[in-house]
């Protein structure tokens, strides 16, 4: 069974919760990545991981557009990584680590606009295809089997996903900021 | 090759796609093209950046984690409740005491500020949140109903009889819905109905449902999260007033009970109004236990100009509580008749002389071809005719039929008619094989002694004070005296032949009849009863019986013409 985002999210709202599951397996290593940027080293990028998924479950009632299931799961992600230094910060005082911490919140290619947001901002189909090719390390051909379509779908979805996905970047790089994602 | 040949396989080449012949011929244009060797500079840039991001998350593995504390968080019970939360602060007492009365109900406060709507809001969200993790359900209740009508057919007058519903979400989807005479299962292939009135009738459908034949209000309450949320956007929506209460149960626990009063937007005048659940006007009571936010009752009343009546009574509710594979069997009678779905009616050779009919026509044609025993005919209008159809219509004759009317939610009309029946013969069966021994009615056979209605027994006949007065009657005694009770309405004479059952429901359809402002009096037959006979077949005594008279009826008859044939089908009435 491969859903779109918005047809899992309704699922999991229609008393199939376990459907959850698929969100979490779809986005968990974007997240992952876009969490590891922010957060640090792994046991705590785990952590706020998996906070914001289950924070995530707990208000899907209050999606808006369930389409726009992984841009709101950034969103959340932002808010649980500020929690966590602000949290780490107080309690630790620790100001180097602080600094370490601001230095690699962008840490993903020094000045670059975050790639997941941009990733996020993608039609589902071209996300889809980036995410399953780059982020679960499939071929190709993995890829055209996973979503029962010919490998010149892939291909030709993937040259797409590229030319999109710069625009969106380039987009970001001259607005100086990321766009907010938190609402959809 | 040009640069909009090159970049449109910058792509293919950073990937490794390109054969070597092509691939050379990209070289060669991007070595001479500046701007073509910035793009694919580019795009291998971002490629890269994309696989160290994913190398950076190859080793995240959170399902197993999230799903764990999803389902803790689920469960958890929550410390406080919203409302003893709010009872606190405006009334200044709390959950303590409240809880330590003894009073069964100790406290009802309703609250109906905008602020109290928003906190039943909130009940209700909770609720439907607490049973997100839904893998199977088990709904019994009470309904006032018919035993073998229609899943949705509400009538205030009538007697409460069983209705449960056993619904497995995961792995797959399968349910089950049963009332005394009428059971449909949903068995993950296809959806049967079987209607156990009479000579049973089944109706199939060859695919999964997730609701078929007007289970659709129970199936709303199963579905718990889609319920409440459909409540909540239907009192948002519609204007529906929304009232929170709190109680202390008889269990001592606290609950949170929200009310919604529903409105069909009928007039009162429409004839299908408050006749099923979804024409009706309504006050529907969904009782929360506070602590857990699970719902644990549903009470529905029925708003009628003369008052509200109580028809439905939801009271046990099993969460996740195995089902045993057994209910998704359904055991089909070898006699059963299978209806035609309308959607499959044939086209007639002649369908145009039907389709053109009135509705009246329609309900003219069918009934003079009862009239004639010409059961071809009659299925034209209907299906399926089965032997007890044939036994209770063959040579009606028609009175009089008045002027359709429609209904605002019917897709068809109703034909007023008044018919006359001719005499029948049955027999019922009777025995003695009991602790009493004496003998009671076990059920209605047609002449051939084919079985028309069970009559129910749930246990032994009670052994009576004067019992050896009534264990001395023959078999014929017997039904003449259970027929003699049946026609002078003397419910406590006839509870000593007859089920419980039984007399739940003639009393049930008497007291209809009444509020429809029939003449019961008129409307019992009389009987004659005739020999007794030893059926060696049936281990059984069977006792001949007749109606005297010929019996009138006067009644609408429900016809539709919403199928791909255009012909008018009697879906209701007789």
């Amino acid at each position: 069974m491969n859903l779109t985002d918005k047809e899992y999210v309704e699922r999991c709202r229609d008393g199939h919760p376990e459907d959850f599951g698929l969100l979490v397996d779809r986005y968990q290593k974007p997240l992952f990545a876009y969490l590891a940027a922010r957060v640090g080293n792994f046991p705590q990028t785990e952590e706020a991981a998996q906070e914001s998924f289950v924070r995530a479950f707990l208000s899907l009632k209050l999606l808006r557009k369930p389409e726009s299931f992984y841009a709101w799961l950034l969103g959340i992600a932002g808010r649980v990584a500020k929690e966590q230094f602000r949290s780490t910060v107080h309690h630790e005082r620790d100001c180097e680590a602080a600094q370490f911490m601001i230095a690699d919140t962008a840490a993903d290619g020094g000045e670059e606009p975050p790639l997941e947001e941009s990733i996020a901002a993608l039609p589902e189909t071209y996300r889809q295809v980036i995410l399953l090719r780059y982020y679960e390390g499939l071929s190709c051909q993995e890829v055209a089997i996973r979503l029962a379509v010919p490998l010149g779908t892939v291909t030709k979805t993937l040259s797409r996903a590229y030319a999109r996905l710069r625009q969106e970047l380039a987009a970001r790089e001259r607005a100086g900021q990321t766009i907010n994602t938190h609402q959809p | 090759m040009n640069c909009a040949e090159c970049r449109d396989n910058l792509v293919a080449c950073a990937e490794g796609w390109l054969n070597r012949e092509e691939e050379q011929q990209c070289r060669a244009h991007w070595e001479a093209c500046a701007a073509c060797r910035t793009e694919f500079e580019a795009i291998t840039r971002l490629q890269q950046r994309l696989i160290a991001r994913g190398q950076t998350a190859a080793e995240a593995r959170l399902v197993e984690a999230v799903m764990r504390r999803v389902r803790q968080e689920q469960f958890q019970p929550k410390k406080e409740t919203i409302m003893s939360k709010l009872l606190k602060h405006r009334w200044g007492f709390g959950l303590s005491a409240a809880a330590g009365a003894s009073a069964a109900i100790l406290l009802t406060i309703l609250l109906t500020t905008p602020k109290a709507q928003a906190k039943a809001v909130e009940v209700m969200t909770k609720g439907a949140q607490a049973v997100a993790k839904l893998t199977c359900i088990h709904l019994r209740g009470q309904l006032r109903t018919l035993p073998a009508d229609n899943f949705s057919y509400i009538n205030a007058d009538s007697p409460f009889y069983t209705i449960e519903l056993w619904k497995q979400f995961e792995p797959d989807l399968k349910w089950r819905i049963e009332k005394p005479e009428r059971v449909i299962v949903m068995d993950g292939q296809s959806t049967v109905m079987l209607i156990k009135a009479g000579n049973n009738t089944g109706v199939k459908l060859p695919q999964r449902t997730t609701s078929a034949f007007d289970t659709e209000w129970l199936h709303r309450i199963a579905n718990l999260s889609n319920t409440l949320s459909n409540e909540l956007d239907n009192a948002r929506t519609k204007g529906w007033p929304l009232n929170l209460a709190e109680e202390t149960g008889a269990d001592g626990r606290l609950k949170s009970v929200v009310t919604i009063q529903t409105k069909s937007g009928m007039p009162d005048n429409d004839y299908c109004k408050n006749t099923f659940m979804e024409n009706a006007d309504t006050r529907r009571v969904y009782r929360f236990d506070a602590q857990s936010q699970l719902l644990e009752s549903v009470k529905i009343y029925l708003n009628r100009p003369s008052g509200e009546v109580q028809i439905f009574d939801l009271n046990q509710i099993d969460y996740n509580q195995p089902i045993n594979p057994g209910v998704w069997k359904l055991e089909l009678p070898a006699d059963v008749s299978w209806a035609q779905l309308p959607e499959q009616l044939p086209i007639l050779p002649d369908n145009e002389k039907y389709a053109s009919m009135t509705a009246q026509q329609a309900a003219r044609a069918f009934f003079e071809a009862c009239s004639r025993e010409d059961w071809n005919e009659a299925g034209k209008f209907m299906s399926p005719i089965n032997d007890q159809l044939k036994e209770y219509l063959g040579g009606v004759e028609i009175v009089s039929l008045g002027e359709p009317f429609s209904s605002q939610n019917y897709p068809g009309q109703m034909v007023p008619y008044e018919i006359k029946l001719r005499a029948q013969e049955f027999n019922m069966r009777v025995a003695n094989t009991n602790a009493a021994k004496r003998f009671v009615i076990m059920g209605v056979y047609d002449r051939k002694l084919r079985l028309q209605q069970d009559l129910k027994w749930s246990g032994e006949p009670e052994v009576l004070t004067n019992n050896d007065a009534y264990a001395r009657l023959t078999p014929q005694e017997a039904v003449q005296a259970y027929m003699d009770a049946q026609s002078k309405f003397n419910w406590v004479e006839m509870r000593k032949f007859a089920s419980e059952y039984d007399v739940k429901e003639t009393k049930g359809q008497v007291a209809m009849a009444e509020k429809q402002g029939i003449d019961v009096h008129k409307m019992m037959p009389a009987f004659q009863v005739g020999e007794a006979t030893w059926s060696a077949e049936q281990s059984a005594w069977f006792v001949k019986c007749r109606t005297i008279s010929t019996q009138a009826k006067k009644w609408n008859i429900a016809v539709r013409k919403d199928n791909p044939a255009g012909r008018w089908q009697v879906d209701g009435g007789i």
